[in-house]
Protein backbone atom coordinates (compact mmCIF):
# COMPACT_ATOMS: atom_id res chain seq x y z
CA UNK A 1 0.00 0.00 0.00
CA UNK A 2 1.50 3.63 -1.06
CA UNK A 3 1.91 6.19 1.23
CA UNK A 4 -1.63 8.28 -0.70
CA UNK A 5 -3.85 4.77 -0.54
CA UNK A 6 -3.00 4.89 2.91
CA UNK A 7 -3.97 8.15 3.58
CA UNK A 8 -7.25 7.85 1.58
CA UNK A 9 -8.32 4.98 3.82
CA UNK A 10 -7.03 6.49 6.97
CA UNK A 11 -6.69 9.80 6.63
CA UNK A 12 -5.11 11.13 10.06
CA UNK A 13 -6.07 14.48 9.00
CA UNK A 14 -9.66 13.16 8.40
CA UNK A 15 -12.21 15.34 11.07
CA UNK A 16 -15.11 13.37 10.30
CA UNK A 17 -13.60 9.94 10.31
CA UNK A 18 -15.74 7.99 12.46
CA UNK A 19 -14.08 7.38 16.19
CA UNK A 20 -11.56 4.30 16.03
CA UNK A 21 -9.59 5.60 12.87
CA UNK A 22 -7.23 7.78 15.08
CA UNK A 23 -8.08 8.06 18.49
CA UNK A 24 -6.42 8.51 22.00
CA UNK A 25 -6.81 5.88 24.75
CA UNK A 26 -10.04 6.53 26.62
CA UNK A 27 -9.44 6.30 30.96
CA UNK A 28 -10.02 2.85 31.20
CA UNK A 29 -7.25 1.67 28.58
CA UNK A 30 -4.99 4.70 29.99
CA UNK A 31 -5.96 3.43 33.95
CA UNK A 32 -4.62 -0.07 32.82
CA UNK A 33 -1.76 0.74 31.11
CA UNK A 34 1.22 0.59 33.40
CA UNK A 35 4.10 1.60 31.09
CA UNK A 36 4.77 4.97 29.50
CA UNK A 37 6.02 5.46 26.32
CA UNK A 38 5.17 1.72 24.80
CA UNK A 39 1.80 1.28 26.30
CA UNK A 40 0.78 4.87 25.45
CA UNK A 41 0.45 4.46 22.20
CA UNK A 42 -3.11 3.98 20.76
CA UNK A 43 -3.97 0.61 19.75
CA UNK A 44 -3.25 0.51 16.15
CA UNK A 45 -0.21 -1.44 14.80
CA UNK A 46 3.08 -0.14 15.77
CA UNK A 47 4.06 0.20 12.30
CA UNK A 48 0.93 2.06 11.02
CA UNK A 49 1.14 3.99 14.15
CA UNK A 50 4.57 5.43 13.47
CA UNK A 51 3.81 6.31 9.46
CA UNK A 52 0.47 7.70 11.11
CA UNK A 53 3.18 10.13 12.92
CA UNK A 54 5.54 10.56 10.00
CA UNK A 55 2.75 11.47 7.87
CA UNK A 56 1.09 13.83 10.30
CA UNK A 57 4.90 15.48 11.49
CA UNK A 58 5.78 16.07 7.65
CA UNK A 59 2.40 17.59 7.48
CA UNK A 60 2.85 20.07 9.98
CA UNK A 61 6.72 20.85 9.49
CA UNK A 62 6.37 21.25 5.28
CA UNK A 63 2.96 22.95 5.83
CA UNK A 64 3.62 25.34 8.69
CA UNK A 65 5.73 27.96 6.53
CA UNK A 66 3.86 27.98 3.64
CA UNK A 67 2.65 30.48 1.53
CA UNK A 68 -0.87 28.23 1.09
CA UNK A 69 -3.01 29.63 3.68
CA UNK A 70 -4.89 26.12 3.13
CA UNK A 71 -1.46 24.33 3.75
CA UNK A 72 -0.70 25.77 6.91
CA UNK A 73 -4.52 25.28 8.02
CA UNK A 74 -3.95 21.52 7.39
CA UNK A 75 -0.71 21.77 9.08
CA UNK A 76 -2.31 23.15 12.11
CA UNK A 77 -4.73 20.10 12.26
CA UNK A 78 -2.14 17.78 11.88
CA UNK A 79 -0.34 19.51 14.84
CA UNK A 80 -3.50 19.16 16.90
CA UNK A 81 -3.66 15.82 16.00
CA UNK A 82 -0.46 14.60 17.02
CA UNK A 83 -0.99 16.60 20.41
CA UNK A 84 -4.28 14.81 20.96
CA UNK A 85 -2.58 11.30 20.15
CA UNK A 86 -0.05 11.55 22.49
CA UNK A 87 -1.62 13.51 25.34
CA UNK A 88 -2.04 9.70 27.30
CA UNK A 89 1.82 9.86 27.28
CA UNK A 90 1.66 12.70 28.68
CA UNK A 91 -0.89 11.75 31.10
CA UNK A 92 1.00 8.41 31.80
CA UNK A 93 4.43 10.25 32.47
CA UNK A 94 2.73 12.66 34.48
CA UNK A 95 0.98 10.12 36.86
CA UNK A 96 4.56 9.19 38.03
CA UNK A 97 5.17 12.49 39.44
CA UNK A 98 1.70 12.76 41.14
CA UNK A 99 2.73 12.06 44.50
CA UNK A 100 5.42 14.67 44.85
CA UNK A 101 2.84 17.29 46.18
CA UNK A 102 1.18 18.87 42.79
CA UNK A 103 -2.29 18.92 40.93
CA UNK A 104 -2.07 15.67 38.22
CA UNK A 105 -3.86 18.06 36.02
CA UNK A 106 -1.37 20.93 36.41
CA UNK A 107 1.54 18.09 35.71
CA UNK A 108 -0.28 17.35 32.20
CA UNK A 109 -0.49 20.40 31.11
CA UNK A 110 3.19 21.23 31.89
CA UNK A 111 3.86 17.79 30.32
CA UNK A 112 1.57 19.16 27.19
CA UNK A 113 4.17 22.07 26.64
CA UNK A 114 6.67 19.42 26.40
CA UNK A 115 5.03 17.06 23.98
CA UNK A 116 4.67 20.96 21.90
CA UNK A 117 8.19 21.82 22.37
CA UNK A 118 8.98 18.09 21.43
CA UNK A 119 6.28 17.88 18.26
CA UNK A 120 7.42 21.81 17.08
CA UNK A 121 11.55 20.93 17.40
CA UNK A 122 11.49 17.08 16.02
CA UNK A 123 13.63 16.46 12.77
CA UNK A 124 12.57 14.45 10.29
CA UNK A 125 15.76 13.77 9.09
CA UNK A 126 16.31 11.89 12.14
CA UNK A 127 15.09 8.19 12.30
CA UNK A 128 13.76 8.18 15.84
CA UNK A 129 10.27 8.01 16.71
CA UNK A 130 8.07 10.90 17.85
CA UNK A 131 7.66 8.93 21.44
CA UNK A 132 11.36 8.53 22.02
CA UNK A 133 12.01 12.03 21.20
CA UNK A 134 9.14 13.55 23.18
CA UNK A 135 9.47 11.54 26.27
CA UNK A 136 12.30 13.24 27.43
CA UNK A 137 11.07 16.27 26.46
CA UNK A 138 7.92 15.88 28.90
CA UNK A 139 9.66 14.55 31.48
CA UNK A 140 12.07 17.35 31.23
CA UNK A 141 9.51 19.51 31.43
CA UNK A 142 7.81 18.45 34.70
CA UNK A 143 10.55 18.31 36.26
CA UNK A 144 11.57 22.16 35.44
CA UNK A 145 8.37 22.36 36.71
CA UNK A 146 9.27 21.02 39.80
CA UNK A 147 12.42 22.46 40.32
CA UNK A 148 11.20 26.68 39.29
CA UNK A 149 8.07 26.79 40.29
CA UNK A 150 7.72 24.40 43.58
CA UNK A 151 9.29 26.09 46.31
CA UNK A 152 8.18 29.81 47.49
CA UNK A 153 11.15 30.11 49.72
CA UNK A 154 15.08 29.17 49.46
CA UNK A 155 15.07 25.63 50.22
CA UNK A 156 18.23 23.70 50.91
CA UNK A 157 18.42 21.10 47.96
CA UNK A 158 19.07 18.43 50.38
CA UNK A 159 15.98 18.99 52.35
CA UNK A 160 13.90 19.36 48.92
CA UNK A 161 15.19 16.19 48.24
CA UNK A 162 14.25 14.92 51.52
CA UNK A 163 10.73 15.95 51.00
CA UNK A 164 10.63 14.61 47.64
CA UNK A 165 11.89 10.88 48.92
CA UNK A 166 9.46 11.44 52.18
CA UNK A 167 6.26 11.84 49.97
CA UNK A 168 7.11 8.39 47.80
CA UNK A 169 8.07 6.67 51.22
CA UNK A 170 4.59 7.95 53.05
CA UNK A 171 2.65 6.79 49.98
CA UNK A 172 4.40 3.35 50.72
CA UNK A 173 4.12 2.97 54.09
CA UNK A 174 0.85 4.24 54.48
CA UNK A 175 -0.93 1.01 52.78
CA UNK A 176 1.84 -0.99 54.12
CA UNK A 177 1.37 -0.47 57.38
CA UNK A 178 -2.56 0.63 57.36
CA UNK A 179 -1.98 3.39 59.98
CA UNK A 180 0.16 6.74 59.44
CA UNK A 181 3.92 6.26 59.68
CA UNK A 182 5.93 7.22 62.96
CA UNK A 183 8.54 9.92 62.17
CA UNK A 184 11.35 6.93 63.38
CA UNK A 185 9.76 4.48 60.60
CA UNK A 186 9.75 7.53 58.37
CA UNK A 187 13.61 8.00 58.86
CA UNK A 188 14.50 4.09 58.57
CA UNK A 189 12.28 4.15 55.04
CA UNK A 190 14.13 7.23 53.81
CA UNK A 191 17.64 6.58 55.06
CA UNK A 192 17.81 9.91 57.06
CA UNK A 193 17.84 10.79 60.83
CA UNK A 194 14.92 11.74 62.47
CA UNK A 195 15.76 15.42 63.05
CA UNK A 196 16.33 15.84 59.30
CA UNK A 197 12.84 14.07 58.73
CA UNK A 198 11.33 16.43 61.32
CA UNK A 199 13.43 19.57 59.39
CA UNK A 200 11.82 18.45 55.90
CA UNK A 201 8.79 17.96 56.91
CA UNK A 202 8.84 21.58 58.49
CA UNK A 203 10.62 23.07 55.44
CA UNK A 204 7.71 21.48 53.58
CA UNK A 205 5.07 24.13 54.81
CA UNK A 206 7.47 26.27 52.34
CA UNK A 207 6.36 24.31 49.12
CA UNK A 208 4.18 26.48 47.16
CA UNK A 209 1.11 24.27 46.20
CA UNK A 210 -0.64 27.12 44.04
CA UNK A 211 -2.68 25.47 41.42
CA UNK A 212 -2.71 26.36 38.14
CA UNK A 213 -6.27 25.95 38.48
CA UNK A 214 -6.98 28.05 41.12
CA UNK A 215 -8.74 31.02 39.58
CA UNK A 216 -6.04 34.51 39.66
CA UNK A 217 -7.80 35.95 42.51
CA UNK A 218 -7.34 32.77 44.68
CA UNK A 219 -10.85 32.21 45.84
CA UNK A 220 -12.39 30.06 43.31
CA UNK A 221 -15.33 30.49 42.35
CA UNK A 222 -18.35 27.67 40.47
CA UNK A 223 -16.23 27.50 37.27
CA UNK A 224 -13.18 26.03 39.20
CA UNK A 225 -12.14 22.70 38.29
CA UNK A 226 -10.46 21.06 41.47
CA UNK A 227 -9.48 17.28 42.04
CA UNK A 228 -13.11 17.16 43.35
CA UNK A 229 -14.62 17.58 39.85
CA UNK A 230 -12.82 14.00 39.40
CA UNK A 231 -13.73 12.66 42.02
CA UNK A 232 -16.88 10.37 41.03
CA UNK A 233 -17.56 8.69 43.88
CA UNK A 234 -17.87 11.56 46.08
CA UNK A 235 -20.66 13.43 44.97
CA UNK A 236 -22.47 12.11 47.77
CA UNK A 237 -20.57 13.54 50.60
CA UNK A 238 -19.80 16.56 48.71
CA UNK A 239 -23.67 17.30 48.46
CA UNK A 240 -24.00 16.87 52.38
CA UNK A 241 -21.13 19.20 53.09
CA UNK A 242 -22.32 22.14 50.64
CA UNK A 243 -25.38 21.95 52.64
CA UNK A 244 -23.13 22.10 55.94
CA UNK A 245 -21.04 25.07 54.12
CA UNK A 246 -23.96 27.43 53.37
CA UNK A 247 -23.95 26.96 57.43
CA UNK A 248 -20.59 27.71 57.97
CA UNK A 249 -19.56 31.40 57.97
CA UNK A 250 -15.93 31.75 55.71
CA UNK A 251 -16.06 28.78 53.66
CA UNK A 252 -17.69 31.09 51.08
CA UNK A 253 -13.86 32.24 50.47
CA UNK A 254 -12.63 28.49 50.00
CA UNK A 255 -12.65 26.37 46.57
CA UNK A 256 -14.23 23.47 45.98
CA UNK A 257 -11.44 21.80 46.75
CA UNK A 258 -10.41 23.60 50.49
CA UNK A 259 -14.12 23.30 51.23
CA UNK A 260 -14.05 19.51 51.11
CA UNK A 261 -10.85 18.57 52.42
CA UNK A 262 -11.66 20.57 55.48
CA UNK A 263 -15.51 19.03 55.81
CA UNK A 264 -13.69 15.37 55.91
CA UNK A 265 -11.00 16.18 58.56
CA UNK A 266 -13.11 18.00 60.56
CA UNK A 267 -16.49 16.90 59.91
CA UNK A 268 -16.09 13.61 58.57
CA UNK A 269 -13.31 12.97 61.05
CA UNK A 270 -10.95 11.70 58.45
CA UNK A 271 -6.89 12.04 59.03
CA UNK A 272 -4.96 13.45 56.77
CA UNK A 273 -3.44 9.98 55.77
CA UNK A 274 -7.23 8.75 55.10
CA UNK A 275 -7.72 12.01 52.75
CA UNK A 276 -4.38 11.63 51.24
CA UNK A 277 -5.98 8.61 50.07
CA UNK A 278 -9.40 9.30 48.98
CA UNK A 279 -8.20 12.85 47.24
CA UNK A 280 -5.47 11.06 45.70
CA UNK A 281 -2.43 13.70 46.69
CA UNK A 282 0.16 13.27 49.43
CA UNK A 283 -0.31 13.49 52.77
CA UNK A 284 2.01 16.19 52.85
CA UNK A 285 0.18 17.96 50.14
CA UNK A 286 -3.20 17.84 52.55
CA UNK A 287 -1.24 19.04 55.31
CA UNK A 288 -0.40 21.95 53.21
CA UNK A 289 -3.70 22.83 52.14
CA UNK A 290 -5.48 22.65 55.53
CA UNK A 291 -3.07 25.26 56.53
CA UNK A 292 -3.82 27.42 53.86
CA UNK A 293 -7.51 26.64 54.23
CA UNK A 294 -7.61 27.40 57.71
CA UNK A 295 -5.48 30.57 57.52
CA UNK A 296 -7.87 31.97 54.78
CA UNK A 297 -11.20 30.87 56.79
CA UNK A 298 -9.80 32.00 60.19
CA UNK A 299 -9.39 35.27 58.65
CA UNK A 300 -13.02 35.39 57.26
CA UNK A 301 -14.23 33.97 60.72
CA UNK A 302 -12.12 36.53 62.66
CA UNK A 303 -14.02 39.51 60.68
CA UNK A 304 -16.90 37.75 61.48
CA UNK A 305 -16.48 37.34 64.68
CA UNK A 306 -15.74 40.74 65.74
CA UNK A 307 -16.70 42.07 68.93
CA UNK A 308 -19.59 44.14 67.67
CA UNK A 309 -21.25 41.66 65.52
CA UNK A 310 -21.31 39.27 68.22
CA UNK A 311 -23.28 42.02 70.33
CA UNK A 312 -24.99 42.49 67.52
CA UNK A 313 -25.64 38.64 67.81
CA UNK A 314 -26.37 38.10 70.97
CA UNK A 315 -29.18 41.01 71.17
CA UNK A 316 -30.94 39.44 68.12
CA UNK A 317 -31.15 35.89 70.42
CA UNK A 318 -33.30 37.70 73.10
CA UNK B 1 9.14 8.26 81.04
CA UNK B 2 7.40 11.38 82.83
CA UNK B 3 9.55 14.76 82.08
CA UNK B 4 8.70 18.29 81.59
CA UNK B 5 10.02 20.37 78.96
CA UNK B 6 9.52 24.33 79.25
CA UNK B 7 9.76 26.78 76.28
CA UNK B 8 9.59 30.19 76.20
CA UNK B 9 10.20 32.23 72.68
CA UNK B 10 9.45 36.05 71.87
CA UNK B 11 5.80 36.81 71.16
CA UNK B 12 6.16 36.75 66.86
CA UNK B 13 4.73 34.99 64.13
CA UNK B 14 7.99 33.74 63.56
CA UNK B 15 8.65 31.72 66.67
CA UNK B 16 5.39 29.44 66.15
CA UNK B 17 7.95 27.57 63.92
CA UNK B 18 9.93 27.05 66.72
CA UNK B 19 7.29 26.03 69.00
CA UNK B 20 6.20 23.53 65.93
CA UNK B 21 9.46 21.54 65.70
CA UNK B 22 9.93 21.53 69.09
CA UNK B 23 6.88 19.52 69.71
CA UNK B 24 7.43 17.55 66.35
CA UNK B 25 10.49 16.41 68.17
CA UNK B 26 8.59 15.36 71.34
CA UNK B 27 5.89 13.37 69.90
CA UNK B 28 8.47 12.00 67.43
CA UNK B 29 10.24 10.98 70.59
CA UNK B 30 7.05 9.26 71.77
CA UNK B 31 6.26 7.78 68.61
CA UNK B 32 3.59 9.67 67.39
CA UNK B 33 2.63 9.09 63.78
CA UNK B 34 2.97 11.83 61.43
CA UNK B 35 -0.66 12.19 61.36
CA UNK B 36 -0.60 12.74 65.42
CA UNK B 37 1.92 15.31 64.96
CA UNK B 38 0.04 17.67 62.39
CA UNK B 39 -3.07 17.82 64.57
CA UNK B 40 -0.93 18.71 67.79
CA UNK B 41 1.37 21.20 65.68
CA UNK B 42 -2.33 22.49 63.78
CA UNK B 43 -3.75 22.82 67.23
CA UNK B 44 -0.66 24.55 69.15
CA UNK B 45 0.05 26.84 65.76
CA UNK B 46 -3.97 27.96 65.59
CA UNK B 47 -3.83 28.59 69.84
CA UNK B 48 -0.86 30.55 69.15
CA UNK B 49 -1.54 33.04 66.42
CA UNK B 50 -4.81 33.24 67.99
CA UNK B 51 -3.32 34.57 70.78
CA UNK B 52 -0.98 36.46 69.17
CA UNK B 53 -3.55 38.45 67.57
CA UNK B 54 -5.64 38.66 70.06
CA UNK B 55 -3.54 40.45 73.02
CA UNK B 56 -0.01 41.65 73.88
CA UNK B 57 2.36 39.26 74.66
CA UNK B 58 5.96 40.01 75.33
CA UNK B 59 6.67 35.88 74.95
CA UNK B 60 5.47 32.87 74.63
CA UNK B 61 5.14 30.10 77.03
CA UNK B 62 4.29 26.46 76.41
CA UNK B 63 5.02 24.40 78.79
CA UNK B 64 5.01 20.34 77.22
CA UNK B 65 4.01 17.43 80.26
CA UNK B 66 5.14 14.19 78.71
CA UNK B 67 4.50 10.76 80.63
CA UNK B 68 3.07 7.22 79.52
CA UNK B 69 3.30 7.69 76.23
CA UNK B 70 1.35 10.74 75.77
CA UNK B 71 2.03 14.59 75.71
CA UNK B 72 0.36 17.18 77.15
CA UNK B 73 0.95 21.20 76.26
CA UNK B 74 -0.13 23.81 78.69
CA UNK B 75 0.43 27.39 76.78
CA UNK B 76 -0.26 30.84 78.84
CA UNK B 77 -0.62 32.73 80.54
CA UNK B 78 -2.96 34.94 78.35
CA UNK B 79 -5.57 37.47 79.82
CA UNK B 80 -7.75 37.95 76.84
CA UNK B 81 -11.56 37.12 76.97
CA UNK B 82 -11.97 36.75 73.72
CA UNK B 83 -8.81 34.23 73.51
CA UNK B 84 -10.60 32.62 76.36
CA UNK B 85 -14.17 32.42 74.65
CA UNK B 86 -13.01 31.15 71.67
CA UNK B 87 -11.06 28.07 73.12
CA UNK B 88 -14.50 27.20 75.26
CA UNK B 89 -17.51 28.56 72.92
CA UNK B 90 -17.57 27.50 69.57
CA UNK B 91 -20.52 25.86 66.95
CA UNK B 92 -20.82 22.86 65.26
CA UNK B 93 -20.93 24.03 61.81
CA UNK B 94 -18.16 26.36 62.07
CA UNK B 95 -14.12 25.61 61.95
CA UNK B 96 -13.80 28.26 64.55
CA UNK B 97 -11.18 27.76 66.71
CA UNK B 98 -12.99 25.39 69.70
CA UNK B 99 -13.98 23.54 66.97
CA UNK B 100 -10.49 22.80 65.31
CA UNK B 101 -9.10 22.33 69.07
CA UNK B 102 -11.47 19.68 70.09
CA UNK B 103 -10.99 18.18 66.59
CA UNK B 104 -7.21 17.92 66.93
CA UNK B 105 -6.80 17.39 70.80
CA UNK B 106 -8.18 14.83 73.29
CA UNK B 107 -9.00 17.17 75.63
CA UNK B 108 -8.43 20.54 75.96
CA UNK B 109 -9.24 22.89 79.01
CA UNK B 110 -8.66 26.03 80.78
CA UNK B 111 -6.92 26.67 83.52
CA UNK B 112 -7.78 29.55 85.40
CA UNK B 113 -5.04 31.51 87.63
CA UNK B 114 -6.08 34.53 89.24
CA UNK B 115 -6.53 37.23 86.58
CA UNK B 116 -4.96 34.98 83.65
CA UNK B 117 -5.46 31.77 82.28
CA UNK B 118 -3.59 28.28 80.49
CA UNK B 119 -5.16 26.96 77.76
CA UNK B 120 -4.08 22.40 78.24
CA UNK B 121 -4.61 20.36 75.27
CA UNK B 122 -3.74 16.91 75.72
CA UNK B 123 -3.19 14.57 72.61
CA UNK B 124 -2.70 10.69 73.38
CA UNK B 125 -1.18 8.32 69.66
CA UNK B 126 -4.09 7.73 67.88
CA UNK B 127 -2.22 4.34 66.73
CA UNK B 128 -0.04 2.68 68.20
CA UNK B 129 2.92 1.29 66.36
CA UNK B 130 3.65 -2.33 66.29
Amino acid sequence: MSGREEHRVNDPLDLEAPPGQVRSLDEDEELQSTGAADEAHPPRGRDESEKQDQFLLKVYHYGKDSDDPQERRRAMQARQKLIAMYLPLVRSLARRYASRGEHFDDLVQVGAIGLIKAIDRFDLERKVELTTYATPNIVGEIKRYFRDKGWSVRVPRGLQELNIRLNKVIDELVPKLQRSPTISELAEAASATPEEVLEALETSQAYNSVSLQASPNGEGGEEDAGLIDYLGGEEEAYDTMEDRTTLAPGFAKLDKRERYILHLRFFEGLTQSQIAERVGISQMHVSRLIRRSLEKLREEIGELDSPEIMHASSDDDR
Amino acid sequence: MSERINLEVPADLSSLHTVSTVVAGIGARLDYSLDDLADVRLAMEILLSDALQLEKLETIAVQADVADGSMKLTAGPFRSAELRRRVTVGRDDCIDLCLLLRRTMDTVTVEDDDASFSVVLERRPREVSS
